[in-house]
């Protein structure tokens, strides 16, 4: 209570009659004061804002994006003729490893995160998530979990087991490196990072809706990432656990896949797919959510029967939990076991299914704009139909045993994930690149960026069909002309096609690298609703305020925004525009509400992670490490509980007597 | 080459993509010379996941072409000309639960027979004999225990190649000794893991006399890529032939002969891990092979009748120059009996490739063999390490791995 700041309120502040932000340092812990400089770099480091976080996820997880495709591209390098000699077979393991996960944990999911933190409490008509502390603490630990991962490459090699990292080969004797430690702690501080984030996105979306809207009301995105939440609540603990047995067999002599003590391999391969199967949900799903919104909006349409596509989702979240095994079919489960996973799997095709209709017959009847957004979340359609399809195929058990760990099932899965998610990202970075930056990127430049991806990826992984189905096993750093076969099919045509395409499609992600450093250089402004979009996101400024809305929007529909823009005409059943999206934006502006309440910035979710990887460091390289890093921790931890969420003084205000115009703007 | 261009454009052309599914299956049938294609059983287990496949390919494939069909015609259709905007319709529940019944119709049909499938291919209780299989980093060993209607008397133990008899129902039990790896022949069955602690049991069972190639497929570390297997079927008789060959006593070779030096060399280098059946050190005793002393999976392959087999090292190599080579693999079924039998002789040995192995194994496949690189192993090797034979010795081993017919 010793500053100025502090003693301050409302009434009494002069600044705060001019309508300016005050953000007051705190006195925990004497020394370490909540940050009042939260301008520069300080902005990003201390911030809670969750559409700051959502801004860093996605730039932190367009890097590993990148970093995972030069993997698959060495990857493809080395296939690309028979016994490749790019990488050495040590090499390629690490490699095949690491591509899978970055993309899955570092690209994918963080990925996910970003257009979650951003959009979800927008998307509810919410001033930020239930717990921005946290909210900064998740992405602090995924980036620490994520260069814990990678300092592998430079500190005696990157984990060898295959992203599945079956046991007993990931155990000391089999992976004498360091590699899978970095492997295992890297995980565990990304799933911790996960597990908090999603708490706090399922707390934000039960309590924080806006007035009237109800769960049937809320869009489909913000739904089917609620459902990716639950599934990381129930699934993150699973590996949690595994990585843990994991962790003490490889640092501390535990036994617990140890054949020669009693154990039992299969266990790893259990809880490994029990968080594994949902996993491929989580990363699906938010894609599937993305173009939820993307279809309606440039098909002037509501999602096609909303309630099914919500209910489908939720069940094969449901579903996804009671599938884990038909990653094993191999493994010698025994006919009962592997009869049921069988038909459980074809039963999730059924939900699935559903969304695939819904999304076609959203476009049905529709007035359909082609924008880059539209083209990917056509793209995901086309090409999730495929990857489903051939999905069908191995949810028949006997099929499966031909086609498991074969190149039949990479084709598979990158039809599913990154015809199905990555496209999904990508409709979602051209549909709210404005919204999120103020500026629109170039439709021509996502025409190309959009058309070299599609063709490069078929390029790339549908000639795995045939290799698979020919038999060319997976993880194997060469490939042999001896196993080749001769005519239409053989090996060496088909992966030379297939490599090529892996560098088509590296160029369909350069087309829109391009595209993003043309429009940050292009000074001209997005228009407030460029797409006549549906949801709350778009009913405040591009980029929004620190506080999301001037005023939190009431809800009497499903498409909010879209029914106060327009009416149905009763007698031809068209809809008439009644306003501009614009023109709302500036109604709410000028009804700002007075006294809204934002918290501070904080130093503790960044210090705690700091002290998170520095303790993980020291399960590696020892006790003493292992010391500072948890006394780092604990510090943090005391720091955070004695800091006042929402401070005695208030961090801004903004009274609307300053009128529509008035921009909100930190002060130093 | 009209299906070349087929299967290419539909690439390019993504609409059309799902017929790049149906024509792989269709067309799959029509590979030449692919010896892990997933589509040409030679047998009634490869045969029951063909049948299967016949069922659930062509379905994707039709409901892949009407839906996707059906969606291009949309894209078409509702382009923007400039109509009105719709009624904001939220759909018809009717049309919902239409769409949700008729794709668990089609599963259910799927379903059906795939439950049958899985118990068919579960059967065990016919099995005709037994082979037990143990995967290692990075090769197979097979072990025939004696079975009398099989003609097996006393068990044999052999590497790099299963030979099995035609028209029998054969069990592998399969094992491992460090990793899990995953025994797969395509044509005569789908995959199953060896998993360590554990017995799996996979059945094949050939039609007529062949050479069918597979691969491990479940990664099991470094040299995974290198573990490979093949499998012989052979008529009964030839197949009898064979199992009295491998039950053969051992015969040293004559003294004075550059292959009882070579027989010197084995005593003094390879018994260590690789066991001679027979074989006698020179004092008379019998030399034991004691590979748990040195290797981790305490496994090395036996080397009785190793010129009876056509590969070495895992299957990696072939033992068979590459004009013989291709004398077996091309023979029909009515001859390759013979020309498996009669081994490998001097003439068409592999000389390069198994000189170079002996010179230097770890710089022929990558391996655990480094022994400064071995303290979490507890200095014991995964994977033969380098022997630093002198170029003499090589030329007495070789000489004396001939003899082992």
């Amino acid at each position: 209570m010793s500053t100025n700041e502090l003693t301050l309120t409302p009434s009494q502040s002069p600044s705060l009659a001019k309508g300016k932000l005050v953000v007051s340092p705190s006195q925990s812990l004497g020394a370490v004061r909540r940050p009042v400089n939260t301008t520069g770099w300080r902005e990003w480091l201390f911030t809670v804002d969750h559409k700051k976080l959502g801004i860093m996820y996605g730039t932190v997880a367009f890097v590993f994006f990148i970093v995972g495709g030069v993997e698959a591209l060495l990857i493809r390098l080395q296939l690309a003729l028979p016994d490749g000699r790019i990488l050495s077979a040590d090499k390629y393991n690490q490699m095949f490893t690491m591509h899978a996960t970055t993309m899955i944990f570092l690209f994918a999911m963080p990925m996910a995160a970003a257009f979650a933190n951003y959009f979800l409490p927008l998307q509810i008509g919410a001033r930020d998530v239930a717990f921005p502390r946290l909210n900064a603490l998740s992405f602090w630990l995924f980036l620490t979990g994520g260069l814990i991962l990678n300092a592998s490459w430079f500190l005696g090699g990157a984990a060898d087991g295959g992203w599945f990292m079956y046991a007993p080969n990931s155990g000391p004797v089999f992976s004498p490196s360091n590699g899978v430690d970095f492997w295992i702690l890297g995980l565990q501080i990304a799933g911790i990072a996960s597990l908090i984030g999603s708490i706090n996105l399922i707390v934000t979306v039960l309590n924080m809706r806006a007035p009237g809207m109800t769960l049937m009301k809320m869009p489909v995105f913000t739904w089917m990432i609620l459902v990716v939440q639950f599934l990381l609540v129930f699934s993150l603990p699973v590996i949690t656990v595994a990585l843990v047995l994991l962790m003490f067999q490889r640092s501390y002599g535990a036994t617990f896949f140890d054949v020669s003590q009693g154990a039992d391999p299969l266990l790893w391969q259990h809880l490994f797919w029990i968080f594994g199967h949902p996993e491929v949900y989580v990363l699906i799903l938010p894609g599937f959510g993305i173009i939820s919104e993307v279809l309606p909006t440039f098909s002037r349409k509501p999602l096609f029967g909303y309630p099914f596509v919500v209910f489908s989702g939720a069940s094969i979240g449901l579903v996804g939990f009671g599938v884990w095994a038909h990653h094993m079919f191999a493994s010698g489960l025994g006919p009962v076991s592997v009869a049921v996973f069988s038909m459980a799997t074809m039963a999730i095709a059924i939900p699935t299914g559903v969304k695939i209709f819904n999304w076609i017959l959203t476009m049905w009847g529709g007035k359909i704009w082609y924008s880059a957004a539209m083209k990917f979340a056509i793209g995901l359609v086309i090409l999730f139909t495929i990857g489903g399809l051939s999905g069908v195929t191995h949810a028949v058990a006997p099929s499966d045993t031909q086609q498991t760990d074969t190149y039949y099932i990479v084709a598979h899965f990158h039809y599913v994930l990154f015809g199905g998610m990555v496209f999904g990202l990508f409709s979602g970075f051209y549909y709210w690149w404005p919204k999120v930056f103020g500026k629109m990127l170039n439709e021509k430049l996502g025409s190309w960026n959009f058309w070299f991806m599609v063709i490069g990826m078929n390029m790339a992984f549908g000639p795995m069909h045939i290799l698979g189905l020919q038999g060319q096993p997976r993880r194997m750093y060469v490939w042999t002309e001896a196993r080749a076969g001769e005519g239409l099919f053989n090996f060496g045509f088909w992966n030379m096609v297939s490599s090529i395409g892996s560098f088509i499609l590296a160029v369909g992600v350069l087309f829109f690298i391009i595209n993003v450093i043309k429009t940050t250089r292009n000074p001209e402004r997005a228009p407030l609703d460029p797409w006549d979009a549906r949801t709350l996101e778009w009913l405040t400024t591009s980029p929004p305020k620190v506080h999301n809305f001037d005023r939190i929007p009431v809800v009497h529909h499903l498409d909010e925004f879209f029914h106060r823009k327009y009416e149905e005409d009763e007698t031809t059943h068209t809809m008439k525009q009644v306003a501009t999206g614009a023109d709302l934006v500036r109604a709410e502006v000028a009804a700002a509400d007075v006294d809204i309440h934002m918290p501070g910035a904080s130093y503790w979710p960044l210090l705690l992670s700091v002290g998170m990887g520095v303790l993980g460091m020291g399960v590696i390289y020892g006790t003493p490490i292992m010391v500072v890093g948890a006394l780092l921790v604990l510090f943090s931890a005391y720091g955070w509980v004695l800091e006042p969420s929402v401070p005695e003084a208030i961090d801004f205000d903004t009274p609307s007597t300053d009128g529509p115009t008035k921009e909100i703007a930190p002060v130093g | 080459m009209d299906i070349v261009i087929n299967v290419k454009s539909s690439s390019h052309r993504i609409r059309n993509s799902i017929a790049t599914i149906f024509g792989i299956v269709v067309l799959a049938g029509c590979a030449r010379n692919a010896p892990q294609d997933t589509w040409q059983p030679k047998g009634d287990n490869a045969q029951i996941i063909n049948n299967l496949q016949w069922i659930v390919f062509p379905m994707a494939g039709v409901v892949g072409v009407l839906v996707l069909g059906f969606y291009a015609y949309t894209i078409y259709k509702y382009n923007d000309r400039g109509q009105p905007i719709p009624s904001q319709s939220h759909g018809k529940p009717v049309v919902e639960v239409i769409l949700t019944i008729i794709p668990a119709l089609i599963l259910t049909v799927v379903g059906v027979f795939t439950f049958r499938g899985i118990f068919e291919l579960a059967e065990t209780e016919d099995t005709e004999m037994i082979i037990n299989v143990t995967g290692q980093q990075w090769w197979w060993e097979y072990d025939y225990p004696a079975q009398d209607d099989q003609g097996i008397t006393q068990p044999i133990i052999s590497s790099g190649q299963l030979v099995i008899p035609v028209g029998t129902k054969v069990l592998l039990r399969e094992t491992s000794r460090d990793v899990i790896h995953s025994y797969w022949i395509p044509a005569l069955n789908g995959k199953k893991d060896a998993v360590p602690g554990r017995i799996n049991l996979l059945r094949l069972q050939a039609d007529k006399p062949g050479l069918f190639a597979g691969q491990c497929t479940e990664f099991c570390g470094l040299s995974h890529a290198n573990m490979r297997m093949e499998a012989i079927a052979l008529s009964k008789e030839d197949f009898a032939k064979w199992v009295s060959n491998q039950q053969k006593a051992y015969t040293a070779p004559a003294d004075g002969t550059l292959a009882k030096e070579g027989e010197g060399v084995f005593l003094n280098q390879c018994i260590r891990c690789h066991q001679v059946n027979g074989l006698k050190k020179v004092d008379g005793t019998p030399a034991i092979a004691a590979p748990d002393e040195n290797v981790y999976s305490g496994a090395a392959p036996n080397l009785s009748h190793l010129m009876s087999r056509n590969t070495f090292a895992g299957a990696k190599f072939d033992l068979l120059n590459k004009k013989c080579r291709k004398d077996v693999w091309g023979a029909s079924p009515e001859t390759i009996g013979v020309k498996y039998l009669s081994g490998v002789s001097e003439s068409c040995l592999n000389a390069t490739d198994l000189r170079a192995w002996l010179r230097n194994a770890p710089a022929m496949k990558p391996m655990y063999a480094d022994p400064a690189k071995l303290e979490k192993s507890g200095g014991k090797y995964r994977g033969m390490p380098n022997l630093g034979l002198t170029e003499t010795d090589i030329d007495k081993l070789v000489a004396y791995l001939l003899t082992l017919k």
